[in-house]
């Protein structure tokens, strides 16, 4: 009986023998994790920076010291929203300080620009005398000139009657008129975009004719029957816009009626009418709950209102939109092309030199810089399929061009080509995944090449396809190169999908997120006031991108359950 | 075939001849009984030889494979079988550089002639691979697949096929509950006999099966050989297989190919008890190949 | 050589061991019955034990390699031993018969000279040798040559049923021997069956055709 081996240390039988390799497998965690963290703490302060814009902070009121440098306009006791406190950055000698202890200051959102022509006011903790958080404070949005902090006096209507703050219903009074202004203003907007610009269009038509028809009559034609026919139509446009201008000018003058009159922390009493007030609130007097429903209107409004004063304030559903469209109408139009030029480099090509000289570059197409597709799409779609698009349907309109300009169309092309050689080599890679097994089975059945295409064929592939779409969606929706040659504008008042015939406005120009933050960024009168709402909007344009993303991917699983034969 | 005498036994043989004359009898009788009247010409090959590119595969083969009968191919792996049985129904047509010289005839008309459409001869001939195949579709939508390239949209038309196909592949009963799920949620075995459905869906006149139980195992095999012997009814098959024995049972006609050459053709009881030549021998008794 | 043809050659070689036990048993059990000799006789019945053995041994073996689903030539010689095996067993169980229908007649006097029992037994060992031969050298021709021979013993076999049965009319007193006798001849003839069974298997094994019963059913029959 030979003697039985007794296990070592670790539990082996025989010299331990190290697994080889274990180190790559810690290397490569390690760069996952390297990965993740960076991910995550992008994300982290997107997502802080972002939250921070919406939640409603307190207003402090600070007297400061009689010979502080910080005073604002001449007023030693001002105040505003606290938004920064930190470790003073630029050291100044003072006579006072001591160079080892550390200066603490901070930044206060001031508002009230139209007194005090800024926004953001950094002043030393330690010239501060006292601080308090007076309750009566209120925030108020203003339609322009950006939010005013300040304690309501009295609301005075026309005439002499007033309502002083303390009265017990001034509260309830105020919130009526601010909503009564509030739809007042609806109103007017509907009116003024509406009604009146339905009459400007068919005024337009109607003088877009009257030339059509004049130029007839130039060479010859009798027309001019047709031509009468058309002033007195004019004339009954021109009444009704009359009325409809007139019944706005009556409200915006009620706008003016009551007016709110109130008094800044530092001293100066202003009065604003309660028509320029969208929204107000106590930032001091906020319970818990209340300040969380307030972030969710701020949140709310964000995503759902036009933006206002130059797109520092007010909501950027516009950008979202049309980034939103963009993308899908790049989607639209890159996905038939790319899929059918797969098919044709894989299936029916044969396959060779040429064939693969042309694979190479497409691939090599995906390395070219946006902005070269920006200045591509510039010159051929804009200016020569534009503008000749322009001359042959449009020539009334000349010389304001319509497609010869940068529009939502133009924009979706240009990515679109900019992103099909992605969906190409995702499609090639699909449909060669599918097994020979399948293709020769179906042809064995008696299908015709194209019908073994379309039945078998691309339903198994359509998982990597769909892959290549969310690659190709994620790509463009991000870029914004190109996009500031070819239609992207600071601030346009319609959407390029609306309510008016022909409900797709191809040629209109459109906002876009990417675009909206670089103009807020770097093109914005207020830079400081408009940094929450580039991380707010950097914030949104991610979750606009993981949800189309995510769409996509839930569609390539169903799709993948059904058909699961390929490799995808 | 024997001819076989009912003669009275006579005084010598003793009780135990009468067992032996009745099991020869029995022996006598074929496999399945022979359609009443057929064509033995259905498929015919005539000198043909087969070329990929440069290199030939197939020597001057001649045969006759006669209508609802079941003919097998065998032979050593690359003597040329599966290529002969792909050239049937021109899938061959598919790889780039074949040509050939001789000719193929089904029913008397050649498979090359220039005004044939090389789609309708397929829909006439059923094909069953080696790996089973089937669309990641339905069962149901596998099984009307080629009525469905042919244009046919009846209903009733449809659904009447993939009863009667499923029944007739063995496999109606066990999917007949569930036809709207996956066809590659069946087991191995089904798969296959689901290929074969689609297969005769459409009434073909042939069936061609390339070595169709290779990958599965004894008893999903036995039941496709079973099937193949009531499939005989109505189709003619040609079969291609590795394995003697299943050739044995199945078939009624076997060719024996080797590199590319027709080596013997005969009667399935005679390669596989007495064949004529050496090499037959050889290779049936497992001494080579 | 493969592993399935050595348990062929197993098959044979066991078979053959057989075929070398039948002959002695045969020539035993007649010298038991020529010299009187009962221990002898004795000696049979224990042989035909390893005869019967023997046959248990050839089917075992036949039936394993059966399963193993031989064609061809291997097929026929699987059948051709199952069968043979069979023929040899019978041979040896008739031999059996003759050694103690041997014992009866040694408790009596001898009835003649026996001259023809002899000469029918050295022609059914020569047929069986033979047969053996023929199938050790695949010789189908030889293996043919003996169906026809089958006739002679059985000419010799009805020539003692007559001569024996003319003893028996004589004298009562010669009826035990001679039924005894007459058992002994039909038993040698039916060897010879055997042997003549034996050869035309080897025929079936090495040219395919069956040749049995050509007589009654007219022709050979080919497979």
């Amino acid at each position: 009986m030979a003697a039985q081996e007794k296990p070592n240390a670790t539990g082996s039988f025989g010299p331990a023998v190290k697994s080889p390799g274990e180190a790559y497998v810690w290397l490569t965690s390690m760069g996952l994790a390297a990965g993740l963290i960076m991910v995550v703490f992008l994300m982290g302060l997107v997502v802080v920076k972002g939250v921070e814009a919406f939640w409603p902070r307190r207003v402090v009121q600070v007297t400061l010291k009689d010979d502080s440098p910080f005073k604002l306009i001449g007023a030693a006791t001002y105040g505003g929203e606290l938004t920064m406190r930190q470790e003073k950055r630029s050291r100044t000698i003072q006579a006072s300080s001591d160079s080892d202890i550390p200066h603490m200051e901070m930044q206060l959102f001031v508002a009230n620009r139209d007194v005090y022509g800024l926004s953001f006011k950094f002043l030393d903790v330690a010239d501060i005398k006292s601080t308090e958080q007076p309750g009566s404070i209120v925030k108020l949005e203003r339609i322009d000139g950006g939010p005013a902090i300040g304690t309501p006096l009295r609301i005075q209507f026309d005439g002499e009657k007033s309502l002083a703050a303390d009265a017990a219903e001034f509260p309830a009074e105020l919130e009526r008129l601010v909503k009564e202004a509030n739809e007042r203003r609806d109103e007017i907007h509907h009116i003024e975009k509406k009604d009146v610009g339905r009459i400007n269009a068919r005024l337009e038509k109607l003088s877009r004719r009257q030339r059509t028809l004049e130029e007839k009559a130039e060479s010859g034609a009798d027309i001019q029957a047709r031509i009468a026919e058309i002033e007195p139509q004019r004339s009954e446009l021109q009444a009704r816009y009359e009325t409809l201008a007139a019944k706005a000018r009556g409200l915006r003058d009620e706008q003016e009626t009551v007016k709110l009159v109130y008094r800044l922390m530092s001293g100066q009493e202003r009065t604003i009418s309660v028509g320029d007030i969208i929204h107000y609130y106590h930032p001091n007097r906020l319970g818990g709950l209340q300040r969380v429903g307030l972030f969710l209107r701020n949140i709310w409004v964000f995503l759902t209102d036009e933006p206002r004063n130059a797109n520092t304030e007010g909501g950027i559903f516009p950008a979202i939109f049309g980034t939103f469209a963009m993308t899908l109408l790049m989607s639209i139009a890159v996905m038939p092309f790319g899929v059918m030029a797969a098919i044709y480099l894989r299936e029916y090509a044969r396959q060779g030199a040429t064939v693969q000289a042309v694979r190479i570059a497409v691939n090599n197409l995906a390395g070219v810089p946006s902005i070269v597709f920006g200045v591509f799409g510039l010159g051929f779609f804009v200016y020569f399929a534009g503008g000749t698009i322009d001359s042959l349907f449009f020539s009334d309109r000349l010389p304001t061009p319509t497609f010869g300009t940068g529009g939502i169309l133009w924009a979706s092309l240009t990515l679109a080509l900019m992103t099909v050689p992605v969906v190409i080599v995702a499609t090639e890679e699909a449909l060669a995944s599918v097994s020979r097994g399948v293709r020769e089975g179906s042809l064995a059945c008696g299908a015709s090449k194209w019908q073994t295409i379309q039945r078998v064929v691309l339903p198994a592939a359509a998982p990597g396809i769909l892959t290549g779409l969310i690659l190709a969606m994620a790509r463009g929706a991000g870029e914004v190169a190109p996009l500031m040659l070819v239609g992207v504008i600071k601030h346009v008042p319609d959407l390029p999908i609306d309510a008016t015939f022909p409900f797709v406005h191809l040629d209109q120009k459109f906002m876009h997120l990417g675009f909206h933050i670089y103009d807020l960024g770097f093109q914005s009168p207020d830079a400081e006031a408009a940094k929450p709402m580039v991380f707010a909007t950097t914030l949104l344009l991610i979750a606009l991108v993981v949800i189309l993303n995510l769409g996509a991917i839930v569609i390539r699983e169903r799709l993948r359950r059904r058909y699961s034969t390929g490799a995808f | 075939m024997e001819q076989v005498q009912d003669k009275p036994a006579s005084a010598s043989d003793a009780a135990g001849q009468d067992d032996r004359r009745e099991l020869r009898v029995e022996a006598a009788e074929p496999k399945s009984p022979p359609a009443e009247d057929f064509d033995p010409k259905l498929i015919e090959i005539v000198n043909f030889d087969f070329f990929y590119s440069q290199a030939q595969v197939l020597h001057d083969i001649s045969l006759e494979m006669p209508e609802k009968h079941v003919t097998a191919l065998i032979g050593p792996s690359g003597c040329g079988k599966t290529t002969l049985l792909r050239n049937l129904n021109r899938m061959n047509d598919l790889i780039d550089g074949v040509r050939h010289k001789g000719d193929i005839k089904i029913k008397g008309v050649s498979i090359y002639h220039p005004h044939l459409e090389v789609i309708s001869l397929r829909k006439r001939i059923g094909m069953v691979f080696q790996k089973s195949n089937p669309f990641p579709k339905s069962i149901y939508e596998n099984v009307v697949y080629s009525l469905r390239v042919a244009g046919v949209k009846d209903k009733s038309a449809l659904d009447e096929t993939v009863e009667r196909s499923l029944k007739s592949a063995a496999l109606w009963d066990e999917v007949k509950d569930r036809l709207h799920d996956s066809g590659l949620s069946l087991s191995g075995g089904q798969q296959q006999r689901l290929c074969i459905a689609r297969a005769i869906a459409n009434r073909p006149e042939i069936l061609l099966m390339d070595e169709p139980c290779s990958a599965l195992d004894p008893v999903a095999t036995a039941k496709i050989e079973d099937l193949i012997l009531e499939l005989k009814k109505d189709f003619t098959i040609v079969i291609v297989t590795h394995n003697m024995q299943q050739a044995a049972r199945i078939s009624d006609q076997t060719a024996f190919l080797y590199l590319g050459k027709l080596i013997e053709f005969d009667e399935t009881s005679k390669i596989f008890t007495n064949p004529s030549k050496k090499q037959t021998e050889d290779y049936v008794t497992g001494r080579f190949g | 050589m493969s592993h399935f043809e050595q348990e062929v050659a197993e098959l044979k070689e066991t078979l053959l061991r057989m075929a070398a036990t039948a002959k002695s048993v045969i020539s035993k059990a007649v010298k038991s019955l020529v010299e009187r000799d009962d221990d002898l006789a004795r000696e049979v019945e224990e042989e035909d034990d390893a005869i019967d053995q023997l046959e248990i041994d050839v089917d075992e073996k036949a039936v394993l390699l059966l399963s193993k689903a031989p064609l061809a030539k291997d097929l026929r010689l699987i059948i051709v031993a199952l069968k043979t095996s069979h023929d040899l067993e019978r041979v040896g169980d008739e031999s059996v018969t003759i050694a103690r229908r041997s014992i009866e007649l040694g408790k009596e006097p001898q009835l003649k000279d026996y001259i023809d029992i002899p000469r029918m037994t050295a022609m059914a060992i020569d047929m069986l040798d033979d047969a053996l031969d023929a199938f050790v050298t695949a010789d189908a021709d030889k293996a043919k040559g003996i169906v026809p021979r089958d006739k002679e013993i059985d000419a010799l076999n009805k020539q003692m049923q007559r001569e024996l049965a003319g003893y028996m009319v004589e004298d009562p007193k010669n009826i035990s021997r001679c039924l005894h006798l007459m058992t002994i001849s039909k038993s040698l003839e039916r060897i010879a069956d055997h042997a003549k069974n034996i050869a035309e298997e080897v025929v079936f094994l090495y040219e395919g055709r069956d040749i049995r019963h050509a007589a009654n059913l007219g022709g050979d029959h080919q497979i």
